[in-house]
C-alpha cells in the first residue's frame, strides 16, 4: 500500500497544497488539523475584512480568514470546491487555532527539502518573508508557505505593495 | 445434506450475508442478535454448527460459548466464532471457553463454506 | 448483496456516531480503558464490515487509524489532544467516506491523504521518542518484514480425529503463511496387524519461511494444542528455504531417518547466517501494558481539574438543552415540549448546584491584603486598619484568581494617595488611625465588592483639569462627577504629582479597569474631597454561563446579556427610520437608541416591524433597534481568541441549539464606544 509509506525519512515533509485563484500554495501538514466543508460563518461586527467571521467546530468557535483577502486577492466566493482548512498555528508563542478559507485542495504531497527551491527575492508579488521556498511541478510551481508568520501579524498582508505611492499621498492630508 | 446452523451477530449486515450464503447452500439458518437472545434456541433440539460473533453487546461472543458448553445437549457441537481480531489472545480465550474454530472477517462466502465444511461432515 | 451494503451503511452510520460519543468521553478520562476497549470494538465492526461489503477506503482507513489504538492499548502512547483531534476528524472523515459514491472527490482523497499523514506522523514520533533504540512499527510494516526460517515438529496424538481434527487442514492452514517444506514421517507406523484407521499414527517435520512471526504460527495449533505435541523453534532471521545448500541439508537428514537434531540444526544456520551480509531488521517489540494501579479514594476533596471537567459537562449538557428546545418548538408535540421543559428546568438547576461548587469565598485572598496594609503602612508611616466586611461572600475561583491583582493595586493606591499622613489628619481633625475598607455583597446576579478609605477623597475639578492639560478632553468638555472619575480609568492618567515608591512599580488604574473587564466586572469611583473615596467593583457570578435574550439581525444572532436587558418594545421601521436625535418614546418617556443594523453595516432589508431593546447603560437607559427577538437563551460563553482581540462591543460567543454561532454582545463597551459621537445620553 503506497499511502502507509508516508514517512519522516530523513529530509523529506508532507505539505498540503491548495488553490487560491490560479496559484498553488503549500503548507506543512504538521500545521494543519483538518479539513472542513464550507458552513455557515457568523461575521464578527466591525472586524477587519480578512477576518471572515467564526464557525462552530465541535463546541468551541473557530475564526475563519479569507487567505484571498490576505494575498491581497478579492474575497473568497464559494463554490462547492471552497474549503476551510483548520490549522494550528503558534502566535507569539501561543498556539491558536484558526481556519483558512481556499477556494480548494490540491493534494498531499512529500518534498523533500532538497527539492525546495528559494524564492526569487525579486519579481515576486508576496513578501519573501512568507515564502519557505519553491516546488517545481511539470507545468508551474507551488509556494511553500511559512504559516507562522503569516499569522504573527494580524495587520500584516502578504502581498507586497506595488504602489507604494497611495499610502504616501494619504497621510499627506 | 444441509444442516441446522445458527448464526449469532449484532451487526444484521453480516448475520444477513452469513445466512444468505449458507441457505443458497442448502443449509438451514437460526439467527440470533447477541448471545443472550441467541441463547433461545438451545432448547434441546438438533443443530449442527454455531457461528457466533465475539464482540457484541448484552452478552459476548466468549460468554456465550461458556453457556452452550454447560449444556449437555451441546457440549460437543462445533462453535466457529467471527472475528475481525487477528489477536491471539481473544482467540485462547474464545478456545478456553469451548470454541472449536474461527473464521476471520470478512470472508467471501467460498470461504466461509469450506470453514464450515472443515468441521461438519 | 445491495441489500446487505445498504443495511451496513445505517450500521456504519450508528457505529460512527458511537465512535464520536465514545472519543467526547475519552477527552475527559483519557486513561479509561474501558473506553479504548470500545473504541476498539467499534472500529473492528467498521473494519470488518467495510471490507465485507466493498468500502476498500474505509476499511484501509479504519486500519490505519486503528494502528493508533494499538499503541495506545499497549501502554506504548497516551491519548492527547493531537490524537484526539484526528481522531475526531477521522470520523468526519469516514461519514464522508460512506457517503461517497464512485466518482472519486477531491476534497475526501485530500482529506484522506491528510489523516493519513497525520496518523503516521503520530506513529512515527512515538518511534522516535523510543529510547531504547528499538522501533516499534505500525501494524502494517510490520507484516513487511523479512521473512524468519522455523522449524516444526508435530505429533499429532493417536486419538486426534476424535475431537474432529484434522491435521492436514492445519498443515494447510500453516501453510498459507508462506514458503514451506513437510515432511510426513511415518516410522512411528505400528505393524499391519495394529493398524487402526480412526488413529492418527503420522507426525510432520515441517521448515516454514514466514514473515508473520511466531505468533501466527502457534494460532494455526490454538484449538489442536491439546491433542497434540508440538514443538516450534526459529531458526533463523532469514528465509533459508531459497537455500539450496539448505535444503539439500535438510533432506538428507530426513532421509537417513533420524530425527531432527536441533542443536546441530542451529549450529548450521548460524554458519549460514553468516554468510548473509545484511542487517538484521529489529524486531518489534512487545511489552504488555502493566495494568494501572488501584487507587481508592478516601476523602472528598476534588481536584479543581475535575471541577472544570465538570462545569464542561454542564455546559455541555446546557448546549444540547438549547437543542432540544429547538428541536422541541419546531415538532409541535405537546408531550416532547412538556419533556424539553423539564429537562430545561433540571439542567438549569443543575447548572447553578455545578457553578455553586466552584464558588469560593472571598476570605481566601484576604490574607494577603492585611499583609500589604500592614507593610506599606509601616514604610510609609500611617497608621491604617484593614477592616473587611461580608468576605463570606462567594465567587468563581478563576475570577477571585483574577480579581487579587487588581485589588492589590487599588488598596495600594488607597494606601499611597488616598490616606492622608499622620500630621495632616491631626490638622483635618481627623482620627488618628484610618480606615480601607474591603466589603463585599450580593446584588441580584451580582457580587460588588467596594473599597473605600477615609482619606483626602479626589477633587473632580482636578482631574478634570489635568485631563484638558493632557489633551485627554477638550478644554470646554462638561462632565458630570462621575464621567469625571471615569477619566481616572484612562490609559496614560496618573493624578499622583510625583511619583512614589509605592506607585511607582504599580500599574495605572487603566489596567486595573481592563483586569476586571476581562472577567467582565465593571469598576466605579466615587469621592469626596477630605471624606474619602469608594471604589465599586460589580462582578458576575460566573465567567461560563450567562442568561441572555437571543435577538437577529439579518442572518446573524446576537446574545443581550439579560442582565442589562430592562424592556423590550415593538416599533415600525419607518418611526426608527424618521426618528429625530435618534428618540423615540416608550412608556411616555425619550429614550435614545442605537441603530444595530448601522452600527454593524449589517446588510439586506430590515423588517417592516424592528424591536428595540432597552438595556440598562449606567444610570442610563438605551434603546438597541434589533429586527426580531427571538427569546430567552442560556448562553455557555466560549472566547472570540486572540484574533479579535481588537473587538470592542463582542464579548464572546456562543454554540446555539442548531450548531451555528451567536455573536454574546457586550452592551457597556458597545454603548460606550458610540455614544460620545452618535448621541447625547440622557440621566
Amino acid at each position: 500500500m503506497d499511502d502507509t509509506q508516508i514517512q519522516n525519512i530523513n529530509n523529506t515533509n508532507t505539505f498540503l497544497s491548495f488553490q487560491l485563484g490560479k496559484e498553488l500554495f503549500a503548507l506543512n501538514v504538521s500545521k494543519v488539523l483538518t479539513i472542513l466543508e464550507m458552513k455557515p460563518i457568523t461575521k464578527v461586527p466591525n472586524s477587519p475584512e480578512y477576518l471572515r467571521g467564526v464557525i462552530n467546530l465541535r463546541g468551541n468557535v473557530l475564526p475563519v480568514i479569507d487567505m484571498r483577502i490576505k494575498f491581497g486577492m478579492s474575497a473568497t466566493e464559494f463554490t462547492t470546491n471552497t474549503c476551510i482548512i483548520v490549522l494550528s498555528v503558534e502566535i507569539e508563542g501561543e498556539t491558536i487555532q484558526l481556519g483558512i478559507l481556499v477556494d480548494s485542495v490540491d493534494s498531499v504531497i512529500e518534498i523533500k527539502d532538497t527539492e525546495i527551491e528559494e524564492s526569487p527575492t525579486i519579481g515576486t508579488k508576496y513578501k519573501v518573508e512568507f515564502i519557505q521556498g519553491m516546488y517545481h511541478l511539470e507545468d508551474g510551481f507551488i509556494m511553500l508557505l511559512n504559516i507562522d508568520l503569516i499569522f504573527s501579524n494580524d495587520e500584516l498582508m502578504i502581498a507586497q505593495e506595488v504602489e507604494t505611492n497611495a499610502s504616501v499621498s494619504n497621510s499627506e492630508k | 445434506m444441509g444442516k441446522r446452523i445458527l448464526i449469532v451477530d449484532d451487526s444484521e449486515s453480516i448475520r444477513e450475508v452469513v445466512s444468505f450464503t449458507l441457505e443458497n447452500a442448502g443449509h438451514e439458518v437460526l439467527k440470533g442478535v447477541d448471545g443472550q437472545d441467541a441463547l433461545k434456541f438451545l432448547d434441546g433440539s438438533k443443530l449442527d454448527l454455531i457461528i457466533t460473533d465475539l464482540h457484541m453487546p448484552v452478552m459476548d461472543g466468549i460468554e456465550f460459548i461458556k453457556n452452550v458448553r454447560a449444556k449437555a445437549d451441546y457440549q460437543f457441537i462445533p462453535i466457529l466464532f467471527l472475528t475481525t481480531e487477528s489477536q491471539t489472545q481473544k482467540k485462547m480465550e474464545a478456545k478456553d471457553a469451548g470454541a472449536t474454530g474461527w473464521i476471520i472477517k470478512p470472508f467471501v462466502p467460498e470461504k466461509l463454506l469450506a470453514a464450515i465444511e472443515k468441521v461438519v461432515r | 448483496m445491495e441489500k446487505f451494503r445498504e443495511k451496513f451503511i445505517e450500521e456504519a452510520n450508528d457505529l460512527i456516531n458511537e465512535l464520536e460519543k465514545v472519543l467526547l468521553a475519552l477527552e475527559n478520562q483519557p486513561k479509561n480503558p474501558d473506553l479504548i476497549q470500545q473504541i476498539f470494538r467499534v472500529m473492528h465492526s467498521l473494519k470488518g464490515g467495510s471490507a465485507m461489503f466493498g468500502f476498500t477506503k474505509m476499511d484501509k482507513f479504519t486500519h490505519h487509524l486503528e494502528s493508533i489504538y494499538d499503541l495506545i492499548r499497549n501502554s506504548k502512547l497516551e491519548i492527547n489532544n493531537d490524537i484526539l483531534n484526528i481522531t475526531l476528524a477521522s470520523v468526519d472523515h469516514l461519514r464522508s467516506l460512506l457517503q461517497e459514491k464512485d466518482d472519486e472527490d477531491t476534497k475526501n482523497k485530500v482529506q484522506n491523504d491528510l489523516l493519513v499523514a497525520k496518523i503516521q506522523e503520530i506513529i512515527n514520533e512515538n518511534v522516535m521518542a523510543e529510547s531504547n533504540g528499538k522501533t516499534i512499527q505500525p501494524m502494517e510494516q510490520r507484516q513487511n518484514k523479512e521473512h524468519a526460517t522455523y522449524y516444526l515438529n508435530f505429533k499429532p496424538h493417536a486419538n486426534i480425529f476424535n475431537f474432529g481434527t484434522n491435521p492436514l487442514y492445519l498443515i494447510d492452514e500453516l501453510c498459507d503463511l508462506g514458503q514451506y517444506k513437510v515432511f510426513p514421517r511415518f516410522d512411528h507406523l505400528p505393524g499391519i496387524d495394529e493398524l487402526d484407521a480412526t488413529k492418527c499414527f503420522i507426525y510432520w517435520d515441517i521448515f516454514l519461511a514466514t514473515n508473520q512471526g511466531i505468533n501466527a504460527i502457534s494460532e494455526v495449533f490454538i484449538f489442536a494444542d491439546d491433542q497434540c505435541d508440538l514443538k516450534v523453534q526459529k531458526i533463523s532471521e532469514f528465509n533459508l528455504l531459497d537455500e539450496n545448500t539448505f535444503i539439500g541439508i535438510i533432506e538428507e537428514s530426513v532421509r537417513s531417518h533420524k530425527e531432527i537434531d536441533l542443536d546441530q540444526m542451529m549450529l548450521l544456520t548460524h554458519d549460514l547466517e553468516k554468510i548473509y551480509e545484511k542487517e538484521k531488521e529489529p524486531q518489534a517489540q512487545t511489552k504488555s501494558g502493566g495494568a494501572s494501579a488501584d487507587t481508592s479514594i478516601s476523602s472528598i476533596r476534588v481536584s479543581s481539574q475535575k471541577l472544570d471537567d465538570l462545569i464542561n459537562w454542564v455546559s455541555e449538557l446546557v448546549t444540547i438543552q438549547a437543542r432540544l428546545s429547538l428541536f422541541a418548538q419546531e415538532n409541535d408535540s405537546a408531550e416532547l415540549s412538556a419533556i424539553s421543559e423539564e429537562v430545561e428546568k433540571i439542567s438549569r438547576r443543575l447548572r447553578d448546584d455545578v457553578f455553586g461548587i466552584r464558588l469560593i469565598p472571598i476570605e481566601t485572598m484576604l490574607t494577603r491584603f492585611q499583609r500589604l496594609v500592614r507593610e506599606l503602612s509601616q514604610e510609609l508611616d500611617k497608621e491604617v486598619v484593614f477592616k473587611t466586611e461580608g468576605t463570606e461572600t462567594e465567587l468563581d475561583k478563576n475570577i477571585i484568581e483574577m480579581l487579587a491583582d487588581p485589588l492589590m493595586h487599588i488598596i495600594r493606591n488607597s494606601l499611597d494617595h488616598g490616606i492622608e499622613s499622620a500630621e495632616e489628619r491631626k490638622i483635618l481633625g481627623k482620627p488618628k488611625k484610618s480606615i480601607i475598607l474591603l466589603k463585599a455583597f450580593y446584588s441580584g446576579a451580582n457580587v460588588v465588592i467596594q473599597i473605600s478609605d477615609d482619606g483626602r477623597g479626589i477633587d473632580p475639578e482636578k482631574i478634570k483639569n489635568y485631563a484638558i492639560a493632557k489633551g485627554l478632553i477638550g478644554a470646554e468638555a462638561e462632565l458630570t462627577k462621575s464621567e469625571a472619575f471615569d477619566l481616572l480609568f484612562l490609559p496614560g492618567f496618573s493624578t499622583a504629582q510625583k511619583v512614589t515608591k509605592v506607585s511607582g512599580r504599580g500599574v495605572g488604574m487603566d489596567v486595573v479597569k481592563r483586569k476586571i473587564t476581562e472577567i467582565r466586572g465593571e469598576v466605579e469611583i466615587d469621592s469626596e474631597i477630605n471624606k474619602g473615596t469608594v471604589l465599586t467593583i460589580k462582578l458576575p457570578l460566573t465567567l461560563s454561563i450567562i442568561d441572555g435574550l437571543l435577538v437577529q439581525m439579518s442572518d446573524t444572532k446576537f446574545i443581550i446579556p439579560l442582565s442589562s436587558v430592562d424592556k423590550c418594545y415593538e416599533f415600525k421601521h419607518k418611526v426608527l427610520e424618521n426618528a429625530i436625535n435618534n428618540l423615540i418614546r416608550t412608556d411616555e418617556k425619550e429614550v435614545a437608541f442605537l441603530n444595530l443594523r448601522q452600527m454593524f453595516q449589517i446588510e439586506g432589508t430590515p423588517p417592516e416591524t424592528e424591536h428595540v431593546v432597552v438595556v440598562q447603560f449606567g444610570t442610563a437607559k438605551i434603546g438597541l433597534s434589533v429586527d426580531t427577538i427571538i427569546g430567552q437563551y442560556q448562553a455557555v460563553l466560549k472566547p472570540l481568541g486572540r484574533l479579535y482581540k481588537k473587538q470592542n462591543s463582542v464579548s464572546g460567543a456562543t454554540i446555539l441549539g442548531d450548531g451555528t454561532v451567536a455573536l454574546v454582545l457586550d452592551t457597556n463597551k458597545l454603548i460606550s464606544q458610540y455614544a460620545t459621537n452618535e448621541i447625547k445620553i440622557g440621566g
